[in-house]
């Protein structure tokens, strides 16, 4: 299990995946809106999404978990 | 006795000393993955360059039973040798002998050596690998900690002085290399912490592994202590070899100009596509810096931590320059705490050994957030501005994208005299975005049309077409020239030539107070 995380407070642009992808370390899952740039969020390992805990537009702080992976 | 046994007698002694602590122990320092202290140094020096002083030397404490146990050179390998060619000073901490633990006299070999250095101009190289104070000798382990420190302090500024930790470093040992210039951890066998596990859970409950703790990639990525992490021993004393290259033997003399065999008028076209058409989108400046810098190389410093910012070393037409750079990949590049130290910290290394500076920024302001104020953003931030002001070598700076706000004045401004400030056609120097300035100019305006929204779209578009750009601020002079991004390299070569004998000064004072 592996979650995905913000890395800067902001708001949601994109969400890439759904539950049941599967994703490969260094791909894009989300983007984030900070700082009137559009910051892709990696994932740091490999793994199906469990679940997405975001959606477009919701505003997230530094560190939330945005992604499960397992 | 005759010479000759006199001669052999000696022999003995030497290899006595080179045994250090003994087979056995040597056995399980290779069984750690670990080289001897006398196999790194053998690694790093050129081939029978060494010259080994005080290898006799023995503690002199008769507590606890110490007095039957004496290993000649008490525990630390010191003298002076080459690399490449050019004078270095080393100790090397020997973990063999009562696991490397500093005695008085092993403190005393330690400062001979950092003495001749300051006398002699070259650098200090220190290898690490200790159990910590020698708690037999009491005190005078702390008097000889105290006095390797006050040597790295006055050495500061004055030669390079790197360490290497290549085992454990913990408790007051920490801070000699805390307070050299910069510090290279192996991965796995290496540990730095003021309080240990044990302590730390006795004290506060929190349960921690040393390599958690104080592991090469918890001060390479969390703490900013250390700023390289290697695989191996060996890998790390590469790692001081390449750093060396970089840097001058002390702060009189310039650092080693090489024969450049890339073309100092090479134009790179690609250059001119790393900047995305839509300022929102991210890029890598690291592709940037690789394409101008000679043969593309590029010793980043401190890579794993404050990824917004990026600093290290390169060169220009054969000339060493420290590069200053914003990250927009990471937390959109804007200046944090973090960022904030890393930039200030390599900034005023570079100035101390006489290194040119060139600095990318794409900035688009300060990281907003409670956090960042509770922690002391003001005064972090205020380093970067003190570092670039009190650099007195040559200064060249290119606005790639965004400089807005106090964040474009902090990052080499022409303000901060920087000596040529270039601009992309790309570039965006502003008080502050366009989106945010339009709110507050034609706050009323918006607020009373007839589609305010509508409105708004027109103003920022008028706005970012008017003042997001580099031309405001070239009309001022405060941009020198705005260049087409395939120039960068011949535009940077030719302004440090033309710094090449550039020499800055003060008004006589004590010393600066930079905030810290």
């Amino acid at each position: 299990m592996s979650e995905v995380t913000a890395p800067m407070g902001g708001n949601i642009w994109e969400v890439k995946v759904s539950p049941g992808d599967v994703v490969n370390e260094g791909d894009e899952v989300v983007v984030i809106e900070a700082m009137k740039m559009e910051l892709p969020v990696v994932a740091e390992a490999s793994g199906t999404v469990k679940e997405v805990k975001c959606q477009k537009g919701d505003a997230v702080e530094a560190g939330a978990v945005l992604v499960v992976l397992e | 006795m005759d010479i000759e046994d006199k001669i052999k007698e000696l022999a003995r002694r030497n290899l006595e000393a080179e045994l250090g602590g003994g087979q056995r122990r040597i056995d399980q320092q290779h069984a750690k993955g670990k080289m001897t202290a006398r196999e790194r140094i053998d690694y790093l020096l050129d081939p029978g360059s060494f010259e080994e002083l005080d290898k006799f030397v023995v503690h002199r404490c008769h507590d606890f039973g110490m007095d039957k146990k004496k290993i000649p050179g008490d525990g630390v390998v010191t003298g002076y040798g080459t690399i490449n060619g050019r004078q270095v000073f080393i100790f090397s901490q020997d973990f063999t002998v009562f696991g490397g633990s500093l005695s008085g006299p092993f403190g005393e070999k330690v400062c001979k050596i950092m003495d001749l250095a300051i006398k002699s101009g070259a650098p200090v190289i220190g290898l690490n690998d200790s159990g910590g104070a020698r708690i037999q000798e009491g005190v005078v382990s702390l008097g000889s900690y105290g006095e390797i420190f006050k040597r790295n302090v006055w050495a500061s500024g004055v030669v390079p002085q790197i360490s290497v930790i290549m085992g454990p470093c913990a408790g007051g040992a920490v801070y000699s290399p805390a307070l050299t210039d910069f510090i290279i951890m192996v991965k796995k066998t290496s540990n730095m912490f003021i309080t240990g596990p044990q302590v730390i859970k006795a004290v506060t409950s929190e349960e921690v592994t040393p390599e958690a703790l104080g592991g090469a990639m918890t001060h390479n990525a969390k703490s900013g202590v250390a700023h390289f992490a290697e695989d191996s021993d060996q890998a790390a004393l590469d790692r001081v070899k390449e750093l060396l290259g970089f840097l001058p033997q002390n702060f009189r003399e310039m650092p080693p100009v090489i024969e450049c065999t890339d073309d100092p008028e090479r134009k790179d076209k690609s250059l001119n596509k790393v900047i995305p058409t839509n300022p929102r989108v991210p890029y890598d400046i690291k592709e940037i810096i690789r394409t101008v810098l000679d043969n593309n190389l590029f010793l980043e410093v401190h890579r794993h931590w404050a990824k917004n910012m990026v600093v290290g070393f390169g060169r220009l037409n054969g000339m060493v320059v420290g590069i200053v750079a914003n990250q927009p990949r990471f937390l959109a590049g804007c200046l944090d705490i973090d960022a904030s130290m890393k930039c200030a910290r390599f900034v005023r290394t570079c100035d101390a050994f006489n290194i040119p500076l060139v600095t990318f920024v794409d900035v688009p302001g300060f990281l907003p957030g409670v956090n960042q104020e509770y922690g002391g953003i003001i005064k972090h931030g205020a380093k970067i501005i003190y570092a670039y002001c009190e650099a007195t070598v040559p200064k060249l700076t290119v606005v790639t994208r965004k400089a807005y706000g106090g964040a474009y004045d902090v990052m080499s401004s022409k303000h901060h005299d920087a000596d040529i400030n270039y601009a992309y056609p790309t570039a965006e120097i502003a008080v502050m975005g366009p989106e945010g300035a339009v709110n507050i100019i034609f706050r009323k305006e918006i607020e009373e049309a007839d589609d305010p929204e509508a409105t708004r779209e027109r103003l920022v578009e008028e706005y970012r077409n008017n003042f997001a750009s580099p031309f405001k601020a070239a009309e001022l002079g405060y941009i020198d020239q705005i260049i087409s991004p395939e120039n960068t390299r011949p535009r940077l070569i030719k302004a440090l030539m033309m710094l090449q004998k550039k020499r800055g000064s003060f008004p006589e004072r004590r010393h600066g107070n930079i905030p810290l």
